[in-house]
């Protein structure tokens, strides 16, 4: 069984937010609420100041703390390691969104389905087929795009991506690109002081 | 591990800490009253004191379950909260809070009609009904500092004091709206229960200030995000009411007032209602001074 992760490379990231776009399109995703975002960062004093970008999405945690503190079985790992929110058993009560050291759940606001995209109360039939596949009030978060990757596909920001600066790809597969960067390049883990065993990387 | 010199960025696509704001004012109010009930009833049953058990048993039954239910997204679901008590402490606080009503009312309503002797029941049964309500009541303190503690998402919130803190505290609320409730009743007749509970205040006000004490200095000096946190609370946007009410009006003035004058009803009073200022603004504060880390960060 594949164990599926992401890597970012932050050499050729340049922070377009294409990304968020296609992730948005992908899922339907109301006013507000990001599966993933492209965080800028400036630092260094002028004239030598500098500019990076770092993509973020949900970890997909080896141990994913979401999981452990969510009191109705609704956060539940698949055995190829992507972390899924079931809709149906969702409470909306946010412990893994207090859990998460990656601030990646986010709750759907109820307003944003009566709303929709453009506030006026009415929603458009791309929103009315998206939303459906949510339950209002829920937390939910990045799931890979799984019915994508059960599809064979790569995640909507993975093709998506204009430089080509996410990688998906099975990490225990020696020949995967993802392992191969993680590998050559040194792939680092965010925050991995929580001890939360992330299987998104970092390379620069 | 991020740098402290990383900003507070909201919610804007920049690296930096992130308020959490999941958890809010009608979550601290469903904590501050389900600890204030369970509080409440824990030091009551102690004394036998009916009308504060039942005082307590409802401030917690109807306030709290209100709160929640306010904030949760899917509140008709709500029931499957109780589904993982082997992982979750939300699950292990809803059994609890449970079983707690169901016997603490049962001791009540023994207490009242004398169901002892009227159904013919020992007292063996008698006191394995209370036995269970007092612990379940324990549980119902505890469980939220639990919950809180278990993730160490938020560094102010990941400490082992906050159980602490939430047991002091509702022993605390309980034990001055206990004097508030039984000072023209059981306690004007047994002056001992009085000077107990008015010097076990005092011990309880010491004791939480010893514990913020080291819960601020264990975040501060335990990673940047609970440096920040700290910050938030004693320098910076919330110094005001966390020094001001919890401190000030919260533990100071009440300490004060029964040292100078506790043998006033008025003063008693007036203490109480500090505390539970106090109490309140530390189950806001907690919450809003939580913040997430920075994923990473470049900056030297």
């Amino acid at each position: 069984m594949a164990r599926y992760g992401m890597v970012f490379d932050l050499r050729r990231c340049i922070g377009c937010n294409a990304c968020v776009v296609g992730c948005k399109q992908e899922n339907s995703l109301p006013d507000g609420v990001f599966f993933t975002r492209t965080l800028s960062e400036e630092y260094g004093v002028f004239p030598a100041v500098n500019r990076v970008y770092i993509p973020t999405l949900c970890n997909h945690c080896e141990d994913a703390p979401c999981e452990k503190v969510c009191p109705s079985g609704a956060t539940y790992t698949r055995d190829d390691g992507i972390v899924m929110v079931d809709a149906d058993k969702c409470i909306g009560c946010g412990s893994c969104a207090v859990a998460c050291p990656y601030d990646q759940r986010t709750e759907l606001d109820k307003k944003s389905f009566e709303q929709g995209l453009y506030g006026e109360g009415e929603l458009t039939p791309f929103e009315e087929q998206g939303y459906s596949r949510y339950t209002p009030g829920m937390v939910t978060k990045c799931d890979f795009c799984s019915g994508r990757v059960d599809a064979g596909l790569d995640p909507a920001c993975v093709v998506t991506c204009p430089t080509d600066a996410r990688i998906f790809g099975d990490l225990d597969d020696p020949t995967s690109k993802a392992n191969q960067l993680i590998r050559e390049r040194g792939g680092r883990a965010p925050l991995p002081e929580k001890n939360t065993r992330p299987k998104v990387y970092y390379v620069d | 591990m991020a740098t402290h010199d990383v900003p507070i960025v909201g919610d804007s696509f920049q690296v930096g800490y992130r308020f959490q704001r999941y958890w809010d004012t009608p979550m601290a109010n469903a904590f501050f009253c389900g600890e204030l009930g369970a509080g409440l009833f824990f030091v009551s049953l102690w004394f036998g004191f009916v009308p504060g058990m039942l005082t307590g048993l409802l401030i917690t039954g109807i306030l709290k379950t209100y709160f929640h239910i306010s904030h949760m997204g899917v509140p008709m679901k709500s029931w499957r909260a109780m589904l993982r008590p082997d992982r979750s402490w939300i699950s292990r606080g809803l059994i609890s809070i449970m079983v707690w009503s169901a016997f603490g009312f049962a001791h009540v309503l023994n207490l009242w009609f004398d169901l002892e002797t009227v159904l013919g029941f020992g007292s063996i049964i008698s006191g394995l009904i209370k036995l269970v309500a007092a612990a379940a009541a324990l549980m119902v303190m505890t469980y939220q500092g639990f919950a809180i503690s278990h993730s160490t998402a938020i560094s102010l919130w990941s400490s082992g004091l906050m159980p602490v803190s939430s047991l002091v505290y509702a022993l605390t609320a309980g034990t001055f709206l206990t004097l508030v409730l039984g000072w023209n009743g059981f306690l004007a007749e047994q002056p001992d229960k009085l000077n107990l509970l008015i010097n076990g205040a005092l011990f309880l006000l010491v004791v939480i200030a010893v514990v913020l004490l080291s819960l601020l200095h264990g975040a501060h000096h335990g990673s940047p995000g609970g440096r920040t946190s700290v910050e938030l609370l004693v320098k910076s946007l919330y110094a005001k009411w966390f020094l001001g009410v919890v401190w000030g009006t919260g533990l100071i003035l009440p300490a004060l007032l029964l040292w100078a004058a506790s043998g006033s009803y008025a003063a008693v009073i007036l203490a109480a209602l500090g505390v539970l200022a106090g109490y309140y603004a530390y189950r806001v504060l907690i919450f809003k001074a939580g913040v997430f880390e920075p994923i990473m960060s470049f900056r030297p």
